[in-house]
């Protein structure tokens, strides 16, 4: 694997500013002034109960959804006014799912480049940065595999696979672990782990799991759409 | 892995209802290869028929009809006094159930005239003069009706020997039964009446001296129209409610088929609204995502017309050699045909996958995600 970060450590990537979403007419508040800040290089755990907005404040900073109310800027650039969000989504950062998300009628191989189509590689180079991308996470034997012919850790490093396909400066995890037994658990987050070591990308990781999350460098926890506590976890 | 694969593998993923839509939309395009293609072959017949004769000016009263209403003889004679003339033929021509045949062309044409001259006798002989009680048959109308020489036809009341087979160098000619002139008059009834006369004019004439020509008849007979023989397909009222009519039936057949093919992509948007939001969370523009649905529902108006082509293409030459239209109409099958009726599938696929595509580009990543 390359390198992915090109942006000064330390950097100021994500930056949230009384961050509010609203559904169902505003009956409905998963995020209710969130304040936040995310520097170039974390590893960032991002906890709390089911329920208190974790995932929709993944979902803001993947542009995937935009905020009702309040300031999400990226590298300075407001995230919910970007002139071509896909452009963002498909070069700035990777996304894991829980449910892995991939695409049931492709290979493998052909879900690790489908993320490829929005950059400038020609057909071969695709095909072998998604074969150099499997290898690394240990999938180098189940190229032409379907998807439901893999376990569920297996599909689960074919999703962090395809999320770094466009070597993205972060990668945004809503609970990858949250699906898998135990043993796959551990071995996905030494994965992430490993990653954002070596290729120095944020990582951004929404669990519910407290094992897990300890092995983020800070901690974040949130509670009725809003941070109760941010510190960095005494082991780093 | 190509865009191309991405195309295609979302039509493989339900071969079933694939080929479904295809034979809707296949069937659509078969209807306009047939129909149109029977229209192109009857007009084509026309042109050639005139051709062999060697016509280069018909003067009729089509009056909207595809046989020209009767008028008197004696304007033949009118006709043939004009300065550009150089010989004319008068001609009766209908068309009628013979026998077992639901339909024919029978010819009565002028004893001596040019419209016998380039007929080659196969067999037998051409009637002895122009009162003879007899008829002469091209090769496929002798074909079509099982008769040689010796046999009789049968013309409304009137059975008349046939006494040669003929090769009328067109296949509308060899299709016709020819008799002269005042015999087929007698046998229709139509005594004293024509409802063709055509016309030579002197090699190398110009447009502008025919053109002249045909404003001078319209001079002597008003209520007709002379036509420059090579336009007469063209212009003809009677050929263009053919084509209107070919072309609105297709046109019809094509609608069920852009139902069809709209319905299909319409399901595939919406059990695909989850795929669609992984793409789009992948990076995915929405522009991609529209070119994908629309190039699935070309991808199905191409593989359509190309079966529809086939079908088309079987129906035609199965119409064309059916009984009642054989020696009558021969089918255009000819390769403008095919790559216009492909290119009309692919524009079906398109204008389907229209709307499909437009519904797939408002999908919110997240909501699609949850789906």
């Amino acid at each position: 694997m390359t390198a992915a970060a090109t942006s000064i450590p330390g950097e100021l990537i994500y930056q949230a500013i009384g961050l509010q979403k609203q559904f169902d007419n505003g009956k409905v508040l998963a995020l209710r002034g969130l304040d936040l800040e995310i520097r170039q290089g974390e590893f960032v755990a991002i906890v709390g109960a089911s329920g208190c907005g974790k995932s929709t404040l993944l979902q803001m900073l993947g542009s995937l959804d935009k905020p009702s109310a309040g300031t999400l800027n990226y590298r300075g650039r407001s995230l919910p006014t970007l002139p071509d969000p896909a452009a963002y989504r498909a070069h700035e950062i990777g996304f894991v799912f829980q449910a892995f998300h991939l695409l049931p009628t492709f290979t493998v191989l052909e879900n690790v480049q489908i993320p490829m189509f929005e950059g400038r590689l020609s057909c071969s180079q695709r095909k072998a940065r998604a074969v150099e991308l499997l290898e690394s996470v240990g999938l180098g034997h189940r190229l032409n595999h379907y998807p439901s012919e893999l376990s569920g850790g297996e599909r689960q490093r074919v999703a962090i696979a395809r999320g770094l396909a466009n070597k993205p400066a972060v990668v945004l995890a809503d609970e990858p672990t949250g699906n898998l037994d135990s043993e796959s658990a551990l071995q996905i987050i030494d994965l992430l782990l490993d990653i954002h070591r070596k290729l120095g990308v944020t990582l951004v990781l929404v669990t519910h799991d407290l094992t897990v999350a300890e092995r983020a460098s800070r901690i974040i926890r949130m509670k009725d759409g809003r941070v109760i506590s941010d510190h960095v976890a005494p082991t780093h | 892995m190509t865009f191309f694969t991405i195309v295609r593998r979302s039509l493989t993923r339900r071969p079933v209802r694939t080929c479904l839509t295809l034979f809707g939309i296949s069937i659509g395009i078969a209807a306009v290869v047939a129909l149109v293609g029977m229209a192109w072959g009857y007009e084509k017949g026309v042109s050639n028929q005139l051709d062999a004769v060697g016509t280069d000016v018909v003067v009729s009263n089509m009056s909207g009809g595809l046989m020209p209403k009767v008028f008197n003889e004696s304007l033949q004679a009118k006709v043939a006094a004009l300065p550009q003339v150089v010989e004319t033929t008068s001609i009766l021509m209908q068309m009628l159930s013979v026998e077992d045949a639901p339909i024919m062309m029978i010819s009565g044409r002028e004893w001596g005239g040019f419209a016998w001259n380039k007929m080659k006798v196969i067999d037998g002989r051409l009637p002895k003069d122009g009162t003879e009680k007899a008829v002469v048959l091209g090769t496929l109308a002798a074909e079509v009706l099982k008769k040689k020489v010796g046999d009789t036809v049968q013309i409304e009341v009137d059975e008349l020997p046939v006494v040669g087979i003929v090769d009328g160098q067109a296949l509308m000619e060899n299709g016709t039964i020819f008799l002269p002139l005042k015999v087929m008059q007698a046998a229709t009834g139509n005594e004293g009446k024509i409802n063709f006369v055509n016309i030579r004019v002197p090699t190398n004439t110009s447009q502008a001296v025919i053109k002249q020509l045909c404003n001078d008849i319209k001079v002597i007979f008003p209520e007709g129209r002379a036509m420059v023989a090579r336009e007469v397909v063209g212009t003809s009222q009677g050929f263009r409610v053919i084509r209107a009519i070919s072309w609105s039936t297709s046109l019809l057949a094509i609608i069920v088929g852009v139902l069809g093919v709209m319905n299909t992509m319409l399901m595939t948007v919406f059990e695909r609204t989850h795929e669609i939001g992984i793409l789009l969370a992948v990076g995915w523009r929405r522009r991609r995502i529209v070119a994908m649905v629309l190039c699935e529902s070309a991808l199905l108006g191409l593989l359509g017309g190309i079966v529809g082509v086939g079908i088309g293409a079987l129906g035609l030459i199965s119409l064309g050699a059916s009984p009642g239209i054989r020696g009558f109409i021969e089918p255009d099958l000819n390769p403008r045909l095919m790559l216009i009726s492909i290119a009309i599938s692919v524009v079906v696929g398109v204008i389907s996958g229209l709307y499909p595509a437009w519904r797939s580009s408002l999908l919110s990543p997240s909501i699609a995600l949850q789906s």
